[in-house]
Protein backbone atom coordinates (compact mmCIF):
# COMPACT_ATOMS: atom_id res chain seq x y z
CA UNK A 1 0.00 0.00 0.00
CA UNK A 2 0.72 3.25 -0.98
CA UNK A 3 1.67 5.70 2.18
CA UNK A 4 2.07 9.63 0.96
CA UNK A 5 4.69 11.67 2.56
CA UNK A 6 5.71 8.74 5.09
CA UNK A 7 2.52 9.84 6.85
CA UNK A 8 2.19 7.17 10.02
CA UNK A 9 -1.24 7.08 11.95
CA UNK A 10 -1.09 7.35 15.18
CA UNK A 11 -3.87 4.84 15.74
CA UNK A 12 -5.07 2.02 13.35
CA UNK A 13 -7.68 0.18 15.50
CA UNK A 14 -10.17 -0.62 13.55
CA UNK A 15 -11.61 -3.37 13.60
CA UNK A 16 -12.44 -4.59 9.46
CA UNK A 17 -15.66 -5.81 8.71
CA UNK A 18 -15.68 -9.07 10.24
CA UNK A 19 -18.95 -9.92 8.67
CA UNK A 20 -19.50 -9.19 5.04
CA UNK A 21 -22.40 -11.29 5.12
CA UNK A 22 -22.78 -10.91 1.06
CA UNK A 23 -21.06 -9.01 -0.90
CA UNK A 24 -22.63 -7.15 -3.00
CA UNK A 25 -35.87 5.77 -16.43
CA UNK A 26 -36.79 6.91 -18.60
CA UNK A 27 -36.76 9.98 -20.42
CA UNK A 28 -40.06 12.48 -20.82
CA UNK A 29 -40.52 13.01 -24.11
CA UNK A 30 -43.21 15.25 -23.35
CA UNK A 31 -41.14 17.60 -21.84
CA UNK A 32 -40.09 20.51 -25.03
CA UNK A 33 -36.51 21.01 -24.69
CA UNK A 34 -36.84 24.35 -23.13
CA UNK A 35 -39.22 23.69 -21.00
CA UNK A 36 -36.72 20.83 -19.52
CA UNK A 37 -33.60 23.21 -19.61
CA UNK A 38 -35.36 25.91 -17.46
CA UNK A 39 -36.35 23.00 -14.82
CA UNK A 40 -32.69 21.81 -15.33
CA UNK A 41 -30.86 25.26 -14.71
CA UNK A 42 -33.85 25.78 -11.88
CA UNK A 43 -33.28 22.25 -9.88
CA UNK A 44 -29.39 23.26 -10.30
CA UNK A 45 -29.56 26.62 -8.90
CA UNK A 46 -31.75 25.48 -6.15
CA UNK A 47 -29.34 22.26 -5.67
CA UNK A 48 -26.26 24.89 -5.79
CA UNK A 49 -27.49 26.96 -3.22
CA UNK A 50 -28.26 24.16 -0.96
CA UNK A 51 -25.35 22.26 -1.06
CA UNK A 52 -23.27 25.53 -0.63
CA UNK A 53 -25.49 26.00 2.73
CA UNK A 54 -24.96 22.47 3.49
CA UNK A 55 -21.02 22.71 3.06
CA UNK A 56 -21.33 26.21 4.94
CA UNK A 57 -22.37 25.12 8.02
CA UNK A 58 -20.29 24.79 10.91
CA UNK A 59 -18.32 21.50 11.55
CA UNK A 60 -19.40 19.48 14.22
CA UNK A 61 -16.89 19.80 17.02
CA UNK A 62 -14.84 17.29 17.79
CA UNK A 63 -15.86 14.87 20.64
CA UNK A 64 -13.86 15.52 23.89
CA UNK A 65 -11.95 12.41 23.12
CA UNK A 66 -11.36 12.66 19.66
CA UNK A 67 -7.48 11.84 18.62
CA UNK A 68 -6.28 12.31 15.49
CA UNK A 69 -6.00 8.85 13.27
CA UNK A 70 -9.10 7.89 15.15
CA UNK A 71 -12.50 7.68 14.01
CA UNK A 72 -15.03 8.65 16.45
CA UNK A 73 -18.07 7.02 15.31
CA UNK A 74 -22.05 6.85 16.47
CA UNK A 75 -24.40 4.87 15.36
CA UNK A 76 -28.22 5.82 15.84
CA UNK A 77 -31.11 3.39 15.79
CA UNK A 78 -34.36 5.36 14.48
CA UNK A 79 -36.20 2.11 15.62
CA UNK A 80 -38.58 2.26 12.13
CA UNK A 81 -39.12 6.13 12.42
CA UNK A 82 -38.13 8.89 10.46
CA UNK A 83 -36.38 11.29 13.06
CA UNK A 84 -33.08 11.86 13.23
CA UNK A 85 -30.27 10.76 14.32
CA UNK A 86 -32.55 8.43 16.54
CA UNK A 87 -31.33 6.92 19.39
CA UNK A 88 -27.93 5.99 20.42
CA UNK A 89 -26.82 2.37 20.24
CA UNK A 90 -23.26 2.30 19.55
CA UNK A 91 -20.63 4.67 20.22
CA UNK A 92 -16.63 4.61 19.55
CA UNK A 93 -15.26 1.88 21.46
CA UNK A 94 -18.04 -0.03 22.18
CA UNK A 95 -18.71 -3.86 22.26
CA UNK A 96 -20.60 -4.88 19.19
CA UNK A 97 -24.23 -5.59 20.16
CA UNK A 98 -27.10 -8.24 19.00
CA UNK A 99 -27.97 -5.97 16.27
CA UNK A 100 -25.88 -6.90 13.56
CA UNK A 101 -27.15 -4.02 11.31
CA UNK A 102 -26.04 -1.62 13.83
CA UNK A 103 -22.61 -3.63 13.76
CA UNK A 104 -22.85 -3.92 9.96
CA UNK A 105 -22.64 0.09 9.85
CA UNK A 106 -20.21 0.90 12.65
CA UNK A 107 -17.52 -1.09 10.95
CA UNK A 108 -18.51 0.30 7.56
CA UNK A 109 -17.66 3.28 9.15
CA UNK A 110 -14.39 2.12 10.31
CA UNK A 111 -13.49 0.63 6.85
CA UNK A 112 -14.12 3.99 5.47
CA UNK A 113 -12.25 5.94 7.97
CA UNK A 114 -9.19 3.66 7.45
CA UNK A 115 -9.54 3.53 3.60
CA UNK A 116 -9.64 7.72 3.75
CA UNK A 117 -6.28 7.92 6.69
CA UNK A 118 -3.71 5.19 4.92
CA UNK A 119 -4.51 5.36 1.50
CA UNK A 120 -4.41 9.10 1.18
CA UNK A 121 -3.92 10.81 4.71
CA UNK A 122 -6.90 12.02 5.25
CA UNK A 123 -8.43 12.49 8.75
CA UNK A 124 -12.34 11.93 8.58
CA UNK A 125 -14.40 12.93 5.78
CA UNK A 126 -13.68 16.70 6.23
CA UNK A 127 -10.06 16.20 6.77
CA UNK A 128 -10.63 17.36 10.16
CA UNK A 129 -11.58 14.21 12.21
CA UNK A 130 -15.20 14.44 12.12
CA UNK A 131 -17.01 12.27 14.09
CA UNK A 132 -19.08 9.94 11.58
CA UNK A 133 -22.86 9.44 13.05
CA UNK A 134 -25.07 6.82 10.89
CA UNK A 135 -28.93 6.03 11.56
CA UNK A 136 -30.14 2.96 10.58
CA UNK A 137 -33.80 1.35 10.28
CA UNK A 138 -34.99 4.29 8.98
CA UNK A 139 -38.83 3.95 8.43
CA UNK A 140 -40.46 1.23 7.84
CA UNK A 141 -39.54 -0.80 4.67
CA UNK A 142 -37.64 1.35 3.34
CA UNK A 143 -35.76 0.60 0.29
CA UNK A 144 -33.07 3.44 0.56
CA UNK A 145 -29.77 4.70 2.02
CA UNK A 146 -28.62 8.20 1.73
CA UNK A 147 -26.54 10.83 3.04
CA UNK A 148 -28.63 14.26 4.59
CA UNK A 149 -25.52 16.79 4.90
CA UNK A 150 -24.67 15.79 8.12
CA UNK A 151 -25.25 12.11 8.54
CA UNK A 152 -25.54 8.60 6.64
CA UNK A 153 -29.33 6.72 6.97
CA UNK A 154 -29.87 3.46 6.07
CA UNK A 155 -33.36 1.52 5.44
CA UNK A 156 -33.63 -2.07 6.28
CA UNK A 157 -35.48 -2.67 2.52
CA UNK A 158 -38.33 -4.32 1.73
CA UNK A 159 -37.28 -7.68 1.99
CA UNK A 160 -39.34 -7.80 -1.41
CA UNK A 161 -37.03 -5.99 -3.83
CA UNK A 162 -34.29 -4.54 -1.17
CA UNK A 163 -32.69 -6.06 1.73
CA UNK A 164 -31.02 -4.26 4.49
CA UNK A 165 -29.18 -1.28 2.73
CA UNK A 166 -26.18 -1.84 5.55
CA UNK A 167 -25.24 -5.51 3.76
CA UNK A 168 -23.16 -3.51 1.19
CA UNK A 169 -19.83 -2.11 2.67
CA UNK A 170 -19.61 -0.34 -0.82
CA UNK A 171 -23.28 1.23 -0.33
CA UNK A 172 -21.63 2.31 3.27
CA UNK A 173 -18.30 3.99 1.42
CA UNK A 174 -20.45 5.71 -0.96
CA UNK A 175 -22.74 7.56 1.10
CA UNK A 176 -19.68 8.50 3.89
CA UNK A 177 -18.08 9.44 -0.09
CA UNK A 178 -20.83 12.15 -0.30
CA UNK A 179 -19.49 13.63 2.50
CA UNK A 180 -15.57 13.97 1.40
CA UNK A 181 -17.49 15.11 -2.05
CA UNK A 182 -19.69 17.79 0.14
CA UNK A 183 -16.51 18.73 1.90
CA UNK A 184 -14.15 19.44 -1.19
CA UNK A 185 -15.02 19.98 -4.80
CA UNK A 186 -18.81 19.67 -3.31
CA UNK A 187 -20.14 18.93 -7.16
CA UNK A 188 -23.48 20.50 -7.48
CA UNK A 189 -26.21 17.14 -7.43
CA UNK A 190 -27.36 17.85 -10.94
CA UNK A 191 -26.31 17.20 -14.58
CA UNK A 192 -23.52 15.61 -15.45
CA UNK A 193 -22.00 17.59 -12.25
CA UNK A 194 -24.12 15.54 -10.41
CA UNK A 195 -23.29 12.43 -12.03
CA UNK A 196 -19.92 13.19 -11.39
CA UNK A 197 -20.40 13.27 -7.62
CA UNK A 198 -22.61 10.07 -7.85
CA UNK A 199 -19.45 8.43 -9.86
CA UNK A 200 -17.08 9.55 -6.76
CA UNK A 201 -19.36 8.19 -4.58
CA UNK A 202 -19.23 4.48 -6.10
CA UNK A 203 -15.68 4.67 -7.18
CA UNK A 204 -14.48 5.41 -3.15
CA UNK A 205 -17.08 2.82 -2.28
CA UNK A 206 -15.60 0.18 -4.34
CA UNK A 207 -12.12 1.01 -3.39
CA UNK A 208 -13.57 0.69 0.18
CA UNK A 209 -14.21 -3.10 -0.72
CA UNK A 210 -11.79 -3.63 -2.46
CA UNK A 211 -9.41 -2.68 0.47
CA UNK A 212 -10.81 -4.45 3.08
CA UNK A 213 -11.08 -7.54 1.02
CA UNK A 214 -7.25 -6.92 0.16
CA UNK A 215 -8.58 -7.34 -3.49
CA UNK A 216 -6.30 -5.98 -6.65
CA UNK A 217 -8.36 -4.48 -9.10
CA UNK A 218 -8.49 -8.04 -11.48
CA UNK A 219 -9.96 -9.64 -8.42
CA UNK A 220 -12.76 -7.30 -7.50
CA UNK A 221 -16.13 -7.46 -9.04
CA UNK A 222 -16.68 -4.17 -9.72
CA UNK A 223 -20.00 -3.98 -8.65
CA UNK A 224 -22.08 -1.79 -6.57
CA UNK A 225 -24.60 -2.77 -3.81
CA UNK A 226 -24.08 -6.75 -4.11
CA UNK A 227 -26.17 -8.35 -1.80
CA UNK A 228 -28.66 -5.59 -1.62
CA UNK A 229 -31.36 -7.43 -3.71
CA UNK A 230 -33.58 -9.52 -2.65
CA UNK A 231 -33.46 -13.59 -3.95
CA UNK A 232 -36.16 -12.92 -6.22
CA UNK A 233 -34.83 -10.70 -7.97
CA UNK A 234 -33.53 -10.86 -11.33
CA UNK A 235 -29.54 -9.23 -10.75
CA UNK A 236 -26.08 -9.05 -9.05
CA UNK A 237 -26.03 -5.65 -7.70
CA UNK A 238 -27.34 -2.25 -9.35
CA UNK A 239 -24.40 -0.21 -10.83
CA UNK A 240 -21.97 -2.39 -12.77
CA UNK A 241 -18.49 -0.62 -13.23
CA UNK A 242 -17.06 -2.91 -15.15
CA UNK A 243 -20.10 -3.12 -17.64
CA UNK A 244 -22.86 -0.62 -16.70
CA UNK A 245 -26.17 -1.59 -18.12
CA UNK A 246 -26.18 -4.92 -16.79
CA UNK A 247 -26.58 -5.16 -13.24
CA UNK A 248 -29.68 -5.84 -13.13
CA UNK A 249 -32.94 -7.00 -15.18
CA UNK A 250 -35.78 -7.79 -13.70
CA UNK A 251 -39.96 -7.50 -14.64
CA UNK A 252 -40.20 -5.35 -11.84
CA UNK A 253 -37.21 -3.62 -11.43
CA UNK A 254 -36.88 -3.12 -15.03
CA UNK A 255 -33.43 -3.24 -16.63
CA UNK A 256 -30.17 -1.06 -15.55
CA UNK A 257 -30.55 1.86 -17.76
CA UNK A 258 -26.68 2.90 -17.05
CA UNK A 259 -24.17 3.79 -20.02
CA UNK A 260 -20.83 2.55 -20.25
CA UNK A 261 -19.83 5.84 -23.25
CA UNK A 262 -21.00 8.67 -24.16
CA UNK A 263 -22.74 7.56 -27.48
CA UNK A 264 -25.79 5.97 -24.81
CA UNK A 265 -26.04 9.24 -22.79
CA UNK A 266 -28.70 9.73 -21.09
CA UNK A 267 -30.31 13.47 -21.34
CA UNK A 268 -33.57 13.29 -18.49
CA UNK A 269 -34.56 15.69 -16.16
CA UNK A 270 -35.30 12.91 -13.60
CA UNK A 271 -33.25 11.56 -10.82
CA UNK A 272 -31.99 14.84 -10.62
CA UNK A 273 -30.68 14.79 -14.57
CA UNK A 274 -29.92 11.35 -14.41
CA UNK A 275 -27.02 11.45 -11.57
CA UNK A 276 -27.55 7.79 -10.90
CA UNK A 277 -27.73 6.58 -14.78
CA UNK A 278 -25.33 8.94 -16.51
CA UNK A 279 -22.67 7.79 -13.93
CA UNK A 280 -21.78 4.80 -15.28
CA UNK A 281 -19.44 6.55 -18.00
CA UNK A 282 -17.25 8.19 -15.62
CA UNK A 283 -17.62 4.94 -13.45
CA UNK A 284 -16.49 3.07 -16.13
CA UNK A 285 -13.67 5.33 -17.27
CA UNK A 286 -12.81 5.04 -14.01
CA UNK A 287 -12.53 0.77 -14.00
CA UNK A 288 -10.58 1.15 -17.54
CA UNK A 289 -7.71 3.40 -15.34
CA UNK A 290 -7.50 0.67 -12.39
CA UNK A 291 -7.55 -2.56 -14.50
CA UNK A 292 -4.97 -1.32 -16.93
CA UNK A 293 -2.72 -0.38 -14.07
CA UNK A 294 -3.65 -3.49 -12.36
CA UNK A 295 -2.68 -4.05 -8.57
CA UNK A 296 -4.58 -1.90 -5.84
CA UNK A 297 -6.64 0.21 -7.60
CA UNK A 298 -6.57 2.36 -4.70
CA UNK A 299 -2.94 3.23 -5.05
CA UNK A 300 -2.91 5.07 -8.57
CA UNK A 301 -5.83 5.15 -10.00
CA UNK A 302 -7.51 5.41 -6.81
CA UNK A 303 -5.05 8.12 -6.30
CA UNK A 304 -5.15 10.07 -8.98
CA UNK A 305 -9.26 10.98 -8.83
CA UNK A 306 -8.67 11.28 -5.08
CA UNK A 307 -6.06 14.31 -6.21
CA UNK A 308 -8.96 15.65 -8.31
CA UNK A 309 -11.47 15.73 -5.90
CA UNK A 310 -9.45 17.50 -3.15
CA UNK A 311 -6.80 19.46 -5.43
CA UNK A 312 -8.82 22.16 -5.77
CA UNK A 313 -9.26 23.09 -9.46
CA UNK A 314 -12.29 21.04 -9.81
CA UNK A 315 -15.24 23.45 -10.19
CA UNK A 316 -18.88 22.74 -8.90
CA UNK A 317 -20.59 23.04 -11.88
CA UNK A 318 -17.85 20.44 -13.62
CA UNK A 319 -18.95 18.08 -16.68
CA UNK A 320 -17.10 15.25 -17.25
CA UNK A 321 -14.69 16.25 -20.27
CA UNK A 322 -13.89 19.04 -17.32
CA UNK A 323 -13.20 16.15 -14.68
CA UNK A 324 -11.42 13.88 -16.94
CA UNK A 325 -9.32 17.02 -18.21
CA UNK A 326 -7.85 17.21 -14.81
CA UNK A 327 -7.36 13.16 -13.75
CA UNK A 328 -4.76 13.61 -16.53
CA UNK A 329 -3.57 16.90 -15.39
CA UNK A 330 -3.21 14.71 -11.68
CA UNK A 331 -1.48 11.67 -13.54
CA UNK A 332 0.99 13.53 -15.46
CA UNK A 333 1.68 15.88 -11.85
CA UNK A 334 2.08 12.90 -9.31
CA UNK A 335 3.11 10.33 -11.66
CA UNK A 336 5.04 11.88 -14.60
CA UNK A 337 5.04 10.60 -18.16
CA UNK A 338 4.68 6.57 -18.09
CA UNK A 339 1.62 4.37 -17.68
CA UNK A 340 -0.51 6.17 -14.97
CA UNK A 341 -0.71 9.04 -17.74
CA UNK A 342 -1.42 7.20 -20.81
CA UNK A 343 -3.68 4.45 -18.92
CA UNK A 344 -6.27 7.74 -17.93
CA UNK A 345 -5.77 9.09 -21.04
CA UNK A 346 -7.02 5.87 -22.41
CA UNK A 347 -9.78 5.47 -20.36
CA UNK A 348 -11.76 8.16 -20.94
CA UNK A 349 -11.07 8.35 -25.09
CA UNK A 350 -12.49 4.80 -24.54
CA UNK A 351 -15.63 6.20 -22.67
CA UNK A 352 -15.91 9.18 -25.43
CA UNK A 353 -14.64 11.96 -23.26
CA UNK A 354 -12.56 14.45 -24.57
CA UNK A 355 -9.50 15.58 -22.45
CA UNK A 356 -8.21 18.47 -23.16
CA UNK B 1 -60.27 10.63 -7.32
CA UNK B 2 -56.89 10.04 -8.71
CA UNK B 3 -54.10 9.90 -6.18
CA UNK B 4 -51.00 9.43 -8.12
CA UNK B 5 -47.57 9.07 -6.79
CA UNK B 6 -44.22 9.14 -8.83
CA UNK B 7 -40.52 8.15 -6.53
CA UNK B 8 -37.68 8.87 -7.96
CA UNK B 9 -34.05 9.21 -7.37
CA UNK B 10 -32.47 7.04 -4.18
CA UNK B 11 -29.54 5.02 -4.21
CA UNK B 12 -30.28 2.95 -6.92
CA UNK B 13 -31.96 5.31 -9.19
CA UNK B 14 -34.89 3.42 -9.71
CA UNK B 15 -38.14 4.91 -10.93
CA UNK B 16 -41.48 3.73 -9.40
CA UNK B 17 -45.47 4.77 -10.12
CA UNK B 18 -48.23 3.73 -8.38
CA UNK B 19 -51.82 4.97 -8.68
CA UNK B 20 -55.36 4.83 -6.49
CA UNK B 21 -58.40 5.40 -7.26
CA UNK B 22 -60.67 6.23 -4.30
CA UNK B 23 -64.16 5.93 -6.33
CA UNK B 24 -66.72 3.58 -4.97
CA UNK B 25 -63.64 2.83 -1.64
CA UNK B 26 -65.19 2.80 1.53
CA UNK B 27 -62.16 4.73 3.12
CA UNK B 28 -62.91 7.08 0.27
CA UNK B 29 -62.90 10.51 2.52
CA UNK B 30 -60.07 9.43 4.53
CA UNK B 31 -57.81 8.91 1.16
CA UNK B 32 -59.42 12.71 0.60
CA UNK B 33 -58.26 14.48 3.60
CA UNK B 34 -55.11 12.30 3.25
CA UNK B 35 -54.15 13.45 -0.28
CA UNK B 36 -55.36 17.04 -0.03
CA UNK B 37 -53.15 17.85 3.15
CA UNK B 38 -49.94 16.13 1.42
CA UNK B 39 -50.65 18.54 -1.35
CA UNK B 40 -51.04 21.40 -0.03
CA UNK B 41 -48.14 21.19 1.91
CA UNK B 42 -45.85 19.83 -1.21
CA UNK B 43 -44.48 22.57 -3.67
CA UNK B 44 -44.60 23.46 -6.90
CA UNK B 45 -41.24 22.52 -8.35
CA UNK B 46 -39.04 19.47 -6.80
CA UNK B 47 -36.91 20.79 -3.84
CA UNK B 48 -33.44 20.14 -4.15
CA UNK B 49 -33.15 17.07 -1.71
CA UNK B 50 -30.03 15.48 -0.26
CA UNK B 51 -27.61 13.11 -2.39
CA UNK B 52 -29.28 9.99 -3.09
CA UNK B 53 -32.70 10.99 -1.61
CA UNK B 54 -35.96 10.04 -2.76
CA UNK B 55 -38.23 13.34 -4.57
CA UNK B 56 -41.70 12.23 -5.04
CA UNK B 57 -44.38 14.12 -7.58
CA UNK B 58 -47.68 14.07 -6.02
CA UNK B 59 -50.72 14.24 -8.54
CA UNK B 60 -54.51 14.67 -6.97
CA UNK B 61 -57.10 15.00 -10.35
CA UNK B 62 -54.64 16.67 -12.32
CA UNK B 63 -52.88 18.86 -9.42
CA UNK B 64 -49.14 18.35 -8.76
CA UNK B 65 -47.05 18.70 -5.94
CA UNK B 66 -43.42 18.21 -5.26
CA UNK B 67 -41.47 17.02 -1.80
CA UNK B 68 -38.17 15.08 -0.93
CA UNK B 69 -36.70 12.97 1.35
CA UNK B 70 -35.86 13.32 4.15
CA UNK B 71 -38.07 16.47 4.41
CA UNK B 72 -41.43 14.92 4.56
CA UNK B 73 -44.64 15.57 6.64
CA UNK B 74 -46.28 12.73 8.17
CA UNK B 75 -48.82 13.06 5.66
CA UNK B 76 -47.30 13.08 2.82
CA UNK B 77 -44.75 9.95 4.16
CA UNK B 78 -48.60 8.35 5.09
CA UNK B 79 -50.02 9.48 1.56
CA UNK B 80 -46.83 8.08 -0.33
CA UNK B 81 -46.28 5.00 1.83
CA UNK B 82 -50.36 3.69 1.23
CA UNK B 83 -50.18 4.72 -2.59
CA UNK B 84 -47.08 2.81 -3.32
CA UNK B 85 -48.38 -0.34 -1.03
CA UNK B 86 -51.86 0.09 -2.29
CA UNK B 87 -51.74 1.22 -5.57
CA UNK B 88 -51.43 -0.62 -9.15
Amino acid sequence: MTRNGGFEPVFCTIIPPHVLDRLAQSDDPALSGRARRTIQRDAYERTRRHLTTVAGAPAVALLADAEPGKPQRTVYDARHGTGLPGTKVRGEGDEPGQDATVNRAYAGLGATFELLLKAYARDSIDGDGLPLDATVHYDEDYNNAFWNGEQMVFGDGDGEIFLDFTHAIDVIGHELAHGVTQYTANLTYYGQPGALNESVSDVIGALIKQYTLGQTADEADWLIGAGLLAPSVTGKALRSMKEPGTAYDDDVLGKDPQPATMDDYVRTGRDNGGVHINSGIPNHAFYLAATTLGGHAWERAGQIWYDVLTGGDLQQDALFADFATLTVKAARARYGDGDELQAVTKAWERVGVRTL
Amino acid sequence: MRIQVRRAGGFAGIERRAEVDTTGRPDAAEWHTLAERALSAGRATPPPGVPDGFSYRITVDGRTAHCADPGLTEDQRTLIRRVLKEGA
